[in-house]
């Protein structure tokens, strides 16, 4: 095995895909040959990524379990995907916000009519008229006195 | 298929159809074909990304991004092509969008190794052939060094690097996947495996540094 083939097995070797010989030849190729076993180390330093098995490679870290594929699993860095995603759901999403609007209009209309204070002015709306000055009104706390008369004093 | 339920009775008759059938019956309005479709390409791509980000939530973020990305243009598949290579090409200018976002300098490279990063460096420079392979399989060290590694390359010439080297993809398929003339593909391939040499060179001795003093 000349230093060429040597270089071009070396990925096999990671791989563990070289045959036996093959194997046997480059390891001897590499005893002998200082250049490539220079380079096989060098090799080496990127080989994790560049040639080996990913999946054994992350299973090494720890991972939660393989999710399903979802639209809605996306991650959200990706605003211009998310955008056209959405468009596709635009009935939808009107439709709810539509139902949160007239909720919202309804609940502040309940809520002004509920609490809102008299039209009148405050003046009008704390004389009495005379006319309500009668025996029913005698008997409320908040009824103004009445002067006294003759027969009162009698009394 | 008596006593299975409806839904295995589903993946029966989805796994056994081929990827041009699955294709069809997505556009028709089945979604559920393409979960059994994305579930089929799904360790090949990830497996991709992991070659691009050492990080792995952010591998699989890029991978779920890309079977999206492909469910919105499905419209758009041609048949003249096998849908993994035209999968591929979406994943493959994903992580180069992403490269491009996060780009890096090379001086990043010369920071602080760990211990279990410098006993890997050390295996590397005095181990024999056979012990570093078996040593790399065990340490995540090994992994994590080869990113950091591969970090100081610009995305163009990484992303060639991965695509010829990992999926070994041809030239004129690179060219084809990514949009660029072949001259490109080869000056860009020759200017990374120089790079990487010289800053696994630079790694290489300060191990061997570190294993004098």
């Amino acid at each position: 095995m000349n230093c060429f083939e040597a270089r071009q097995e070396f990925s096999a070797l990671w791989r563990k895909t070289a045959t036996a010989e093959r194997r046997a030849e480059l390891l001897a190729h590499l005893k002998g040959c200082e250049k490539c076993d220079h380079a096989f180390r060098v090799f080496a330093l990127t080989a994790p990524v560049l040639h080996g098995e990913m999946e054994r490679d992350a299973a090494r870290v720890s991972r939660p379990a393989r999710r399903e594929f979802s639209l809605a699993d996306r991650p959200r860095r990706f605003a211009s995907v998310s955008r056209e995603v959405a468009l596709s759901r635009q009935p939808i999403r009107w439709l709810a916000m539509s139902a949160a609007a007239a909720i919202f209009v309804f609940a502040a209309s309940t809520a002004y009519l509920s609490t809102r204070t008299p039209n009148e002015p405050l003046g009008e709306a704390l004389s009495i008229p005379e006319t309500s000055m009668n025996s029913e009104t005698a008997g409320d706390p908040l009824a103004p006195e009445m002067p006294m008369t003759e027969s009162d004093l009698a009394s | 298929m008596l006593g299975l339920s409806a839904r295995s009775r589903e993946w029966w008759r989805l796994s056994a159809k081929p990827d041009e059938e699955l294709i069809a019956e997505v556009l028709g309005g089945d979604s559920g074909a393409f979960t059994e479709l994305a579930g089929r390409h799904r360790p090949r791509v990830e497996r991709l990304c992991r070659r691009f980000f050492s990080d792995e939530e952010m591998a699989r973020d890029i991978a779920q991004e890309s079977f999206i990305r492909a469910y919105t243009a499905l419209a758009t598949y041609r048949a003249e092509m096998p849908f993994g290579g035209w999968l591929r090409a979406i994943v493959v200018n994903l992580c180069y969008d992403e490269l491009r976002r996060r780009r890096r300098r090379p001086e990043e490279l010369v920071g602080d190794f760990s211990a279990p990063e410098v006993q890997w460096m050390q295996t590397a420079n005095v181990a024999s052939p056979e012990e570093i392979v078996g040593d790399a399989e065990e340490r995540r060290e090994a992994y994590d060094l080869a990113h950091r590694l591969l970090d100081t390359l610009k995305p163009e010439d990484r992303m060639v690097m991965v695509l010829k080297e990992s999926e070994d993809m041809s030239v004129s398929d690179i060219a084809e996947t990514l949009g660029w003339s072949e001259a490109k593909v080869k000056i860009r391939a020759f200017r990374a495996r120089q790079a990487l040499r010289k800053q696994a060179e630079r790694m290489l001795a300060a191990g061997r540094n570190r294993l004098q003093s």
